[in-house]
This record gives structure tokens, C-alpha cells and sequence, in this order.
């Protein structure tokens, strides 16, 4: 009995370290990543991309995608923070890992990064697609563009790209010079699923095809609906990054330099880096992560919050927004942040003025329709988590002594009322006591 | 010009070899274009290299087939890993485009009804317009450098509708020229019954060809037959994602304006008015010469009647009405009935 007890308390102390090292609300950036790798030579091809997440605190964990021990919770715990799969011919995963734990992993509001390479497995294809990606279903086929390739390469399928999304929250405040180096397959994405985005695009000249073989009939994936590396963010704030090409992070395309055909650039080093180094900063939630405070409403000249509004009250309201810095919490500037006074539909929907420490703050006056409302701010912007935040309040009519106590208009009326009563008073004399 | 670098398996410098083309294979022709060619050494640069050559070396993929012999000075025991090395090269060249003309077909004869002459290199305005029974031609031709017929890998012509649905075609090409004939009345259901402005590209690229090319052609007008029912709705266009997110429109309530009440004036005139019958009142009163003579002198009665005409004001109050109603009907039954004995008084006197 005592060596039960003591061996679960053992383990329960072992547990507790494991515990305090992941993500929280108040420390966003992932902490343990688990890297899937299909040839452990990975490690060594792409050392400069693992090495620059390690600089950056991330304590990585590198396994064979067909390790029998793989497990990404013990005892309802989940052990790592994000997930890296570099494996794009593996078939089956080890251990207890599949595609559907792999979305269930993703589901818990962490992070992925999953490539493929010249050939994707099915599991792969699998895990894309409930991400809203579509790989080619050609599996020979590569991305091919005879007007955007690197002039380094015989068969145009190693492709220059320089079509990047604009948004400083996914790829940094930097503008990256160079084009990226990428060779691999394509992918479109879901129209309908509106998580998703294109990070790079093609050219509109590229196409999926097999290099080594004539077409036959028109490819499915031509022009900039190819994607080549997008990225979903789920409702759950929750970040994937999707590749087709393994070797974009491989250290050869990191180092290599790189002229686009066609232009008379020529750029010492590609692209290639600095790309990965920010995506990998936006997927593990170094930069665009929000965090609202509560939101604070009032009436002008009071400080409490009451606990209903009159119509036609002036009202003031507040909200605090911070965003994660990677290391500390800073103030979040921005001039689209909109507050709804909502019951059904919008009544009021007011732009948010700040004063540039993380306050935002807008006053109105409330409608003149009593009911049950709510102070309502869903906030989203490319590349930032969504905030999504309310709070109930209810909005009674005017009591019946709240109106005006005499009304100018019906002076009229209460004179007549008056003489009355005093001609009445002055005839009670005269009528008793004249003589 | 080709430069060969030979060196060890660790990337030494070796001694003295004999490097020689074997043979280069194309991947469309049989046989080899050049064989057994012998490169030249060149010490400065510590390559082989062939300068020049033969007069059909044309564009387009081929397989080298290097051929390392030691040379007979060697004296070392040197060991060569293959014996031949085959690496696959492009040969790359300008493709030569000429006659490109886009044409719209009458029906089955096939007469002409509008023919542009393009110009690929850079992007055109043509206009056309056709309807469902009509058909589109596109034909050009494609040289090598040596003149022979040229088989592009790609060779696209994508129509975009304005709803930004796209359909690509492939330009096949046979013979001497490349041509794509678009027979409108078998592609109606293809193209969603969808009539409107098709925006007209074609992609002509290869991985031998240096000036692959991409060009707007111009647009076309197509009128196609109204959808039946059955017939597929066209795919879904993703939306744009920089107008997924960003500010809605502000909203301000307006708020239920009150009725419109007359002017302030208006009611003090009309106040005024009313005030007016009093006034005469009182006016008139004096007039017929009233006067309050006959009021009690007597104490006891004068303070009752002040009481009562006390009452009578402060139930014009409203106020404790109940109440007053009681002590009035008492106080009053007394001054009136003192009223009445005094009138009794003065008609029997």
C-alpha cells in the first residue's frame, strides 16, 4: 500500500514539470515542438531551420515518423505544443499517431507545420485536406512554370516565387527581397473554407504536371490558384502552415542565391530564410496573438457599471487589447477595432479610438429601443487570432416620472383648468354674500 | 560551350584523364546526336570542355553519356565508379513563333467571320464575339532555331469568365502547325451555360525554350443559350482574403423623433385666450356692482364661512379629498343653514 502510494506520488511529481512547460493564456508561444521526420538525415539537411527555432527557445523533440513510441498525450495531457511533420512519403505514422490524432491535436488549439515534398503520401494528402487543403491528385506531378522558374535549374521546376501574401502579422515588418526557391507539389485551396489563405502563390504561368511526360489533357491546377505554401487559422486560434515542398527549408535553398528568369535581378541569397523564420515566428505564436481584458462600460460622469441603461443614456465603453510580443505582453495599436451594440442585429456599431497603451474606448448614446443587449466586439484581421468578446446588458423605457413634468404645449389646458377653479372660488363669495 | 569538372569521390583534383561524349540521346528522336566526341582539356579552369556543336544539335532535352577513361600516363591505381555517367541536359534555344491567328468559324461550313492576326509577344486588345453555334480557332506555328516543328510541354489557352471562372484548353500540335479548334455548341454545358466577356491567355512554355511566353490576348464576347434546369451550377470562386476581414460600415441609431409640437408662443397665446373669460368675468362682476356685504359679522359664523370657503379652495386642490368632503358637508350645512335663517329673517320681517 505505502509503495502505491509513494510510486504515484513519484509520478505525479515527475507529471508536474511537464505540466508548467507548455503554453498558457499568459504565455501564448509554444514551448515543446515534436518533429516527424521520414530519414532521420533531415536533421542535417535542414539544420539551419531546426537550429534557428532552437535559438529561439523552442526545445524540439525529433522522431521517426514510424517510431512505435509516438504519442502526443499521456494520461489526457498533451506532451508537445506544436507539431512539425517533415515526412511526406511516410504512409502510416507510429505509435499512437494518425491523422485523426492529428486533428484532434489541432482541434486542442495547437499549432502544425506539415510539408510535402516531390511525392506526398496519402496520410499526408489526408491531414491537408482537413485542413481545407487539396494537393494534386496526380501524384508524378510537380509544379512546373516556364516564365517564373530559377535560372539555376534545366526543368523549370525548381520555381522562383515572389507572390506573398501582404500582411506584417505572417511575414514580419520586412519586406523579403528575394524571391522564394521552391520545388514540389502543388495545392489549391477549398473555396468555401474561408481559414485558409495563400502565403505564396504561383505565377499565373505555372501548372501542375508531370515534367517527364507530354500532356494529354488540360491540368487540374493551373495559374495563381495554385497555392504553394498556405496557411489555415482555425476558430480556436489553432495555426497550420501547409508546404508542398520540403526542400524550400531545406539549408541548399536557404543558402543558395537566386535569379528569377526573365529579370535582371540577382539576389545573393534567396528568400528562402527569412520566409521560413517569420512563417515559423506567426505559426508559433511569437507575433499576432491578441488578448482582450474585460470590456468596461458605464455612464458618462460615473464609474461603476450599472446594472441596466435608460434609453437614451450617454454611455462610455472601453476595452483593452494587448498582443504577445514573443516574449511580454505590449499594447495593441490599431484604428479598425469596432464595438456592436447588438440585440438581433446591430443597433450601433462604433469604431474604437485608442490611446495608443492598449485602451480602446468609444462613447454613444444608447437607442431608444429598450430590450436585452450586448456589447459585442468581434474582431479579425489577416494573420491576428480573432477576438471574439460580449457582454449582456439590459435597456429599460424611461419611468413613468422620467418625462418631462409640464409640457409647454398644454398650457392651454391647465389654465382653462385653473380659472376654472378660481372663477368657481370667486363666485362661491359673491353668489353667499351679495346683497 | 560545354565545360565538364571531373574529380575525386572527395573532391580532389584527379591525374590526367580522357573525357568523352559518348553519345548524346535526345528524348524524342532515336539515336544519338553526337558520338564519341573527345572534350579537351583546359588547365587553367581544370575542365573539359567541347566548344562547338554539331550543325543538328537542336533544342530540347537530351541524355549525355560521358565516357571517363584514365589516360594511358596514368601510373597509380586509380578506379573509375562508372563507366558511363548519364546526366539528362536541356538544350535551350528561342522558339521562333509565326502566323499566330485567332479566328471565330461559322457553323459547320466552317466559313470565316472575323480573323484577328496576333502578335504573342506582347498582349493584345482583340475583340471578337460569337454565339453557340459558332466556333474559335487558334492556330500558330512553332520553330526551333533549325526550323524543325516545335512540341511545347505547355500550351494553354485558359478563357476566364468574368465571374472568374476558367476553362483551359490544350493547343495540340501535329504537322507543321499548332491549332486549337473550340466547337462552342459541344462546350456549352462545359462552360456553365455562362455567356458574358471570356478574357482569352495563352501559355506557351517549355523547359528548351528560353522565351516561354504568357499573353492577354483580348477577350471574347460569347452568347450561349439560357441553363436549363438540370444543368450544373458553376463552381464556387474563393473570396478575396485581404475583403474577408476589415471594418464593417458604422451604424448610429436614429432615434423616433417626437411629434412635432406647435411653438412655444403658440400655447401662451392660446393660454392667454383661456385667461380671457376669467378676466371678464371678474370685469363683469364689478360691473353689476357685486359685493360681499352680507358676510357674517358674528364670529362664530364669519369663522365657518372662512373655513367653508377655505374648504372649497383647498378641495379645488385636490388634496385629502375624502376628508374634506366630510368636514365640508359640516361646515357648510352649518353657514348655509345660518344663511338661510338669516334670509328667513329678513322675508318674515
Amino acid at each position: 500500500m505505502m509503495n502505491l502510494s509513494r510510486s504515484v506520488a513519484l509520478i505525479s511529481l515527475f507529471l508536474l514539470p511537464l505540466l508548467s512547460f507548455s503554453f498558457s493564456v499568459d504565455n501564448p508561444t509554444d514551448r515543446r515542438v515534436l518533429v516527424l521526420l521520414d530519414d532521420l538525415s533531415l536533421k542535417s539537411s535542414h539544420s539551419i531551420f531546426f537550429t534557428t527555432l532552437k535559438s529561439r527557445g523552442f526545445d524540439l523533440d525529433f522522431k521517426l515518423a514510424d517510431d512505435s513510441k509516438l504519442a502526443l498525450q499521456r494520461y489526457g495531457q498533451y506532451l508537445y505544443d506544436g507539431l512539425i511533420v517533415f515526412a511526406p512519403s511516410t504512409e502510416r505514422f507510429g505509435g499512437s499517431l494518425d491523422s485523426k490524432s492529428i486533428a484532434d491535436f489541432v482541434d486542442s488549439g495547437r499549432d502544425l507545420i506539415l510539408s510535402a515534398d516531390t511525392s506526398a503520401s496519402d496520410l499526408i494528402r489526408g491531414i491537408a485536406l482537413e485542413c481545407g487543403v487539396d494537393f494534386d491528385e496526380d501524384s508524378s506531378a510537380m509544379v512546373i512554370d516556364h516564365s517564373s522558374f530559377s535560372v539555376s535549374d534545366g526543368d523549370h521546376t525548381l520555381i522562383a516565387a515572389d507572390d506573398l501574401v501582404k500582411s506584417d502579422a505572417i511575414l514580419g515588418k520586412t519586406k523579403i527581397e528575394a524571391p522564394v526557391l521552391f520545388r514540389g507539389v502543388a495545392h489549391s485551396l477549398n473555396p468555401t473554407n474561408n481559414l485558409v489563405l495563400k502565403v505564396l502563390s504561383a505565377s499565373p504561368s505555372a501548372y501542375s504536371a508531370n515534367p517527364s511526360s507530354k500532356l494529354s489533357s488540360p491540368p487540374q491546377l493551373t495559374g495563381s490558384a495554385i497555392s504553394l505554401v498556405s496557411v489555415m487559422q482555425a476558430r480556436n486560434n489553432a495555426r497550420v502552415v501547409i508546404s508542398g515542398s520540403l526542400q524550400l527549408f531545406s539549408d541548399r535553398l536557404f543558402r543558395s542565391g537566386v535569379q528569377k528568369a526573365g529579370s535582371p535581378n540577382k539576389y545573393e541569397k534567396s528568400g528562402n530564410e527569412q520566409f521560413a523564420t517569420e512563417l515559423s515566428k506567426w505559426v508559433f505564436h511569437e507575433r499576432g496573438h491578441l488578448k482582450a481584458g474585460s470590456l468596461v462600460h458605464h455612464r458618462v460622469g460615473e464609474t461603476d457599471e450599472p446594472a441596466i441603461y435608460r434609453i437614451k443614456d450617454d454611455l462610455e465603453f472601453s476595452v483593452e487589447i494587448l498582443e504577445w510580443s514573443g516574449k511580454s505582453w505590449e499594447p495593441y495599436v490599431a484604428d479598425d477595432v469596432q464595438v456592436q451594440f447588438y440585440m438581433m442585429s446591430p443597433y450601433v456599431l462604433k469604431t474604437l479610438s485608442t490611446d495608443k497603451k492598449g485602451m480602446f474606448h468609444t462613447s454613444f448614446k444608447v437607442p431608444d429601443v429598450y430590450g436585452v443587449f450586448q456589447f459585442k466586439v468581434e474582431y479579425g484581421k489577416l494573420g491576428y487570432t480573432t477576438l471574439s468578446l460580449s457582454k449582456q446588458i439590459p435597456v429599460r423605457p424611461y419611468r413613468h416620472n422620467e418625462y418631462e413634468r409640464f409640457i409647454p404645449t398644454a398650457y392651454p389646458y391647465y389654465g382653462a383648468c385653473f380659472t376654472t377653479m378660481a372663477g368657481f372660488f370667486v363666485f362661491s363669495f359673491v353668489y353667499l354674500y351679495h346683497k | 560551350m560545354l565545360a565538364v569538372k571531373v574529380s575525386t569521390v572527395l573532391g580532389s583534383k584527379t591525374a590526367a584523364l580522357n573525357v568523352k561524349l559518348a553519345q548524346a540521346l535526345s528524348s524524342g528522336s532515336k539515336g544519338s546526336v553526337i558520338n564519341n566526341q573527345e572534350l579537351k582539356f583546359d588547365a587553367d579552369s581544370a575542365t573539359y570542355f567541347l566548344d562547338s556543336f554539331p550543325e543538328n544539335f537542336d533544342v530540347g532535352k537530351y541524355t549525355f553519356v560521358f565516357e571517363i577513361l584514365l589516360d594511358e600516363s596514368a601510373q597509380e591505381k586509380l578506379y573509375i565508379t562508372e563507366a558511363q555517367t548519364k546526366i539528362p541536359i536541356a538544350a535551350t534555344g528561342a522558339i521562333s513563333i509565326e502566323n499566330a491567328e485567332i479566328a471565330v468559324l461559322d457553323g459547320d461550313v466552317g466559313s470565316v467571320e472575323s480573323q484577328k492576326k496576333l502578335d504573342l509577344t506582347k498582349d493584345g486588345a482583340v475583340s471578337l464575339s460569337a454565339n453557340h453555334l459558332q466556333k474559335l480557332r487558334l492556330s500558330y506555328q512553332l520553330n526551333t532555331p533549325l526550323g524543325h516543328v516545335f512540341k511545347p510541354h505547355q500550351a494553354f489557352l485558359k478563357l476566364k469568365h468574368e465571374s472568374q471562372v476558367e476553362h483551359i484548353f490544350l493547343v495540340k500540335t501535329s504537322g507543321k502547325k499548332s491549332e486549337l479548334v473550340l466547337d462552342f455548341l459541344g462546350l456549352v454545358e462545359k462552360l456553365y451555360y455562362l455567356s458574358g466577356k471570356y478574357e482569352i491567355q495563352l501559355t506557351i512554355g517549355d523547359a528548351s525554350m528560353e522565351n516561354s511566353l504568357l499573353s492577354n490576348i483580348g477577350h471574347i464576347e460569347l452568347d450561349l443559350p439560357e441553363r436549363p434546369e438540370k444543368a450544373a451550377q458553376p463552381p464556387v470562386q474563393p473570396t478575396d482574403p485581404y475583403s474577408r476581414y476589415g471594418p464593417k460600415a458604422e451604424i448610429s441609431h436614429i432615434f423616433r423623433v417626437p411629434e412635432k409640437l406647435p411653438a412655444k408662443q403658440l400655447s401662451l397665446v392660446f393660454l392667454g385666450l383661456i385667461v380671457l373669460p376669467f378676466i371678464a368675468f371678474l370685469i363683469g362682476l364689478t360691473r353689476l356692482g357685486v359685493n360681499i356685504k352680507s358676510f357674517p359679522s358674528s364670529v362664530g359664523a364669519a369663522t365657518s364661512a372662512l373655513l367653508f370657503h377655505g374648504g372649497i379652495g383647498a378641495v379645488l386642490n385636490i388634496k385629502a379629498l375624502s376628508l374634506l368632503g366630510v368636514f365640508l358637508s359640516f361646515v357648510g350645512h352649518s353657514t348655509l343653514s345660518h344663511l338661510a335663517s338669516a334670509s328667513n329673517k329678513l322675508k318674515s320681517a
